[in-house]
């Protein structure tokens, strides 16, 4: 069973942070179809935070079609997100790969590397919606 | 959804001085409500009066549907410095909650004490405070009650203590689905156990509804130097302040802000808060409430 | 709410209970001697006036021994034992909640205060009125034989005094529990209204001892319309007269022959008319120069000089003790009745 943590200062929503972890979890293989996401009640005590807030996001990830309810057991998952479509896409991870290195070359630090990457990402996704 | 705490022009006087004037509230059920505001604007009056410990001087107030002292057993009270009686031991003060609430549910009460590790025999004028906060916590939570108040409780704790608190708090909402109603004068104790947000300042309530959507209609615009009163008529201005070029407004909406000038950026409940308590202040007197 | 009341009261029940168990092994180690004393002094089944003699002799005997001394104990405690119960018990009882937060935790369980106070004033108060009766009874025991002396006629140091005088009224008959009900609920008002324990407790002794001298002073007296009657001069069996040279004179009874434990009022000379008199006819003048005493009083009695008392007669003295501890006990229920009206509106 994953176990979630909070981060107070990073300015997102405890709510996005917890559905952000089970993502993260389902990607990275540490959640499988069928294994149970922590009771409502126990992930309220232990974070100290509002039930609502996990209510909310194990909504939220219902709604995505991850997790599915059953009412007086718990939260189980229906869908992975998959390693294995990580796994597929290794010819984009050895392009990545390359650019990085290309971009170090060419002068660039972690920081500028990251802002133009956020930058390009950004603007990206918002000519994808325009 | 029924109100859990129901005000109505609601007003404490002593002597010449008003705690509390004019709060009109309607707060629903199944919520974390935090009460936020400086001291002395008259959380702790409103809270009273709540648990029936007060009498109004003018207005109504009704919890769970009724007067407070018809729900004397419906209603867990937590006061501020969690007062216990010093010479009597844990074990002692179960048995009190025991003998005097109907409600009682001894065995939640038995594996809370447990659980806090805390010793039975023990006095409680010699637990610490977050063992006494502990200790009225579970006083208040085992008599079942529909509603918990609590004024200021984890004020005097150290952060560890605050922690566990918290914990023990938000574990007793998701097992018996309480809602709460909470006091305190820093924000970030609320922060992330409160869903429903108000804000008393200078003996007034200010600002009343749902974190999200207070979160979801404020924002801070900074932009080139502007009048407030010029802005349009679905945009309040909270707080403002300005530079000789610049302008940062702190506005409520609900419509989402078009004008280009505007940089519109999100704010937490601290600067919420914050806005309101300067408004008050400034000697405003109008309250928002926001409707689900 | 029982059991919690016992929680809270139990240091002072144990206060009480150990206080009334040293009186108790006081009185044992005492009381069968003094009683075989009085066996001893044929007061019993005496005739007359010879029984004064006897009943002097018999309290004038007490003296070798030290049990004057346990009545003065006895009777200090009973006298005080009212206020130490209205300080201790009645005074701290909300002030106490109060002070120390407490009352948020009491009055919010599931009973109403209404309900809080009625058990607390109840048990505390039959406790407070059980402990003073305690000691009052046994004391009465104990001290019975002295009281039969003394009726009698019997005059003994100081201490052996009469039933309506101040201390022994107070101290005996059921008086003690009309002032141990009313000294408690004195003091839980004090505390319902200051709030904080110490003034409340200083408070309550303020009040409590000035009525408790008020009360022989000037309300006792009054309890009951008084018996008046003008008698002749040496039917006073305990006179008090003094003089000038000028023949001013005055005569004051401290008892009556024949009725040795009634309450003398007020008394003073009168002339054959009835009227007030305290020239001294001329006929007794020199005799008054001469110096008071007998020879003086024969002269003025023979001119018709008498004494007019205003008087309670021994019978009354239950009626007195019932009247006044009625009084107390109806204070204390409008001082009662206010604490529920005072408890069950504000708060904090």
């Amino acid at each position: 069973m994953i176990e979630f943590h909070l981060d107070g200062r990073s300015g997102v929503a405890p709510y996005l942070q917890l559905i952000h972890q089970v993502r993260h979890a389902l990607r990275l293989g540490l959640l499988d179809e069928g294994d149970q996401l922590p009771k409502v009640k126990d992930v309220a005590a232990g974070l100290a935070i509002n039930p609502n807030t996990v209510l909310k996001a194990y909504r939220e990830l219902e709604y995505e079609g991850l997790v599915a309810a059953r009412p007086g057991i718990g939260t189980f998952v229906t869908r992975t997100l998959g390693g294995a479509s990580l796994a597929a896409h290794e010819p984009l991870r050895r392009e990545l790969r390359g650019w990085l290195a290309r971009a170090r070359r060419a002068g660039l630090d972690d920081e500028s590397i990251e802002a133009l990457f956020l930058s390009t990402f950004r603007s990206a996704a918002e000519e994808d919606i325009a | 959804m029924t109100a859990v705490l129901e005000a109505r022009g609601l007003g404490k006087r002593y002597r010449r001085m008003w705690a509390l004037a004019d709060c009109t509230l309607s707060v629903p059920a199944g919520h974390v409500v935090g009460l936020v505001g400086p001291n002395g604007a008259g959380k702790t009056t409103l809270l009273n009066l709540a648990g029936g410990l007060l009498a109004p001087t003018t207005g109504t107030i009704e919890v769970l549907g009724g007067p407070p002292l018809a729900r004397l057993a419906r209603i867990g009270f937590l006061a501020q410095h969690a007062p216990v009686y010093a010479g009597l031991s844990v074990a002692d003060h179960l048995a009190f909650g025991a003998h005097l609430n109907p409600g009682w549910d001894a065995g939640l009460a038995r594996s809370r004490i447990e659980r806090l590790d805390l010793d039975p025999g023990q006095r409680a004028g010699t637990l610490s405070g977050g063992q006494r906060a502990q200790l009225a916590l579970t006083l208040a939570v085992a008599k079942r009650p529909d509603l918990l108040i609590l004024d200021e409780p984890v004020a005097s704790l150290d952060p560890l203590a605050r922690r566990e608190f918290l914990q023990e708090l938000m574990e007793a909402v998701a097992g018996q689905g309480l809602s709460v109603v909470l006091s305190s004068h820093l924000v970030s104790d609320l922060e992330r156990v409160c869903d429903y947000l108000v804000v008393l300042v200078g003996s007034r309530v200010r600002v009343a509804g749902p974190v999200d959507e207070l979160l979801a209609t404020h924002h801070l615009l900074s932009g080139p130097r502007r009048d407030p009163d010029t802005l349009p008529a679905g945009q309040r201005v909270i707080s403002a302040s300005h530079t000789d070029r610049q302008s940062t407004l702190l506005v409520h909406t609900i419509d989402p802000v078009l004008d280009p000038a505007w940089t519109v950026s999100e704010v937490d409940l601290e600067d919420l808060v914050l806005a309101y308590m300067s408004q008050a202040a400034a000697g405003g007197r109008r309250h928002l409430e926001v409707q689900r | 709410m029982i059991w919690l009341t016992w929680r809270q009261f139990r240091v002072q029940a144990i206060t009480a209970a150990a206080a009334l168990a040293a009186f108790a092994v006081l009185l044992a180690l005492t009381g069968p001697h003094l009683a075989s004393l009085y066996a001893a002094s044929g007061i019993n089944g005496c005739q007359g006036t010879g029984c004064e003699h006897l009943a002097s002799n018999f309290l004038y005997q007490l003296q070798a021994g030290t049990y004057w001394v346990v009545y003065l104990i006895g009777v200090m405690i009973i006298l005080f034992v009212p206020a130490v119960i209205g300080l201790f018990w009645g005074a701290p009882m909300v002030a106490r909640e109060i002070e120390t937060g407490t009352h948020h935790l009491a009055w919010t369980q599931s009973i109403s205060r209404t309900q809080w106070l009625a058990v607390k004033l109840a048990l505390i108060g039959l406790a407070a009125m059980a402990v003073t009766e305690a000691f009052s009874l046994m004391q009465g025991w104990w001290a019975a034989p002295i009281g039969r002396a003394v009726g009698h006629g019997g005059s003994g140091p100081l201490i052996a005094m009469i039933q309506f005088s101040p201390l022994v009224f107070a101290t005996h008959g059921i008086t003690p529990l009309g002032y141990a009900a009313f000294a408690f609920i004195l003091g839980v008002t004090a505390g319902v209204l200051i709030r904080r324990a110490i003034p409340a407790m200083a408070v309550t002794l303020a009040i409590f001892a000035a009525l408790q001298i008020a009360t022989p002073l000037w309300i006792r007296p009054h309890l009951f319309p008084p018996d008046r009657t003008s008698v002749t001069i040496d039917a006073i069996s305990d006179i008090s007269f003094n003089n000038n040279t000028q023949g001013v004179f005055r005569i004051a009874a401290g008892a009556l022959a024949g009725q040795p434990d009634a309450w003398i009022l007020s008394s003073g000379a009168v002339n054959a008319a009835g009227q007030p008199v305290s020239m001294a006819p001329e006929a007794c003048k020199q005799a008054l120069i001469n110096g008071s005493g007998p020879s003086a009083l024969d002269c003025l009695a023979s001119h018709g000089i008498r004494v007019a008392v205003t008087y309670q007669p021994a019978s009354r003295y239950w009626a007195l003790e019932w009247t006044e501890t009625a009084i107390y006990l109806a204070l204390a229920s409008a001082l009662a009745g206010y604490c529920f009206w005072r408890l069950g509106r504000r708060l904090s």
